[in-house]
């Protein structure tokens, strides 16, 4: 799959990072690409770029907070999941994902 | 500024006693109090705690991450204790924290974006099995600043 992805937390110093570190990481072990942007206390980084966004097949939200830009992915497939539950188990949520594209 | 210059000795106890949360949140906030990172504990640690209060901070693998922005900060850093057991603490994966990182974080962040964008990087690490895995085998903070380096 090519994901794009946005991380954003309720105070937006530690939940962020560590959410954008883990979709990373799950998605190289499990074959996918992924761009993560992020909007924490410092403020956006890593922003999407369109083409990345146009290219995407799935939108995920890590969100515990309302994001800026979300008309971004308007008419993109989105999923949007608290950070907690990509700290927890970021391999499943992406299996998960991947098996709803593809039904 | 680099992550490592983040990593400050004075406020790191890898051979931390502490039995409960509140015992290391106090460990930890006395140790940023007498660094000059914070200008006082109790103010400090109610700001922590309004933070504990709206969600979990026990990432899980013995990771825990309390952290609150507060007026009483005058230096951005990240308190870390390293215990040799675990303690209780809300978790994802309801084991308990053995390893604890505070980070000091003031209300006023646009003179400390520096400091904050190195948080980040330290934060980005915890979400990383392998450099957890070897945090948690730290026993020096020559140990542990390599596994940030």
């Amino acid at each position: 799959m090519k994901i794009v992805a946005v991380a954003a937390c309720t105070s937006g110093i530690a939940h962020t990072y560590i959410a954008k570190e883990k979709l990373i990481r799950a998605s190289e072990a499990l074959g996918h690409s992924i761009h993560v942007e992020t909007q924490g206390t410092i403020g956006t980084e890593d922003e999407l770029t369109p083409e990345q966004i146009a290219e995407a097949d799935v939108v995920i939200l890590a969100v515990d907070i309302a994001i800026t830009g979300t008309e971004r992915f308007e008419g993109k497939k989105t999923i949007k999941v608290p950070t907690s539950l990509v700290v927890k188990a970021p391999k499943q949520l992406l299996q998960k994902i991947e098996s709803e594209l593809n039904k | 500024m680099q992550v490592l210059d983040v990593l400050d000795e004075r406020i790191i106890d890898l051979n931390a006693q502490a039995n409960n949360k509140e015992e290391v949140l106090t460990l930890l906030s006395k140790k940023l109090k007498d660094a000059g990172y914070i200008d006082d504990v109790e103010s400090f640690k109610k700001d922590i705690y309004l933070r504990e209060s709206e969600g979990t901070t026990g990432i899980g693998n013995y990771i825990a991450i309390p952290h609150g922005k507060s007026d009483s900060v005058t230096q951005v850093g990240i308190a870390i204790a390293k215990l040799d057991h675990e303690i209780e603490w809300e978790t994802l994966d309801g084991k308990g924290v053995k390893l604890i990182f505070l980070f000091a974080v003031s209300n006023n962040h646009e003179y400390a974006r520096n400091h904050m964008l190195l948080l980040a990087d330290i934060a980005r690490k915890l979400g990383n099995d392998e450099a957890v895995e070897r945090m948690l085998n730290a026993t020096t903070v020559e140990d542990l600043k390599s596994v940030f380096a």
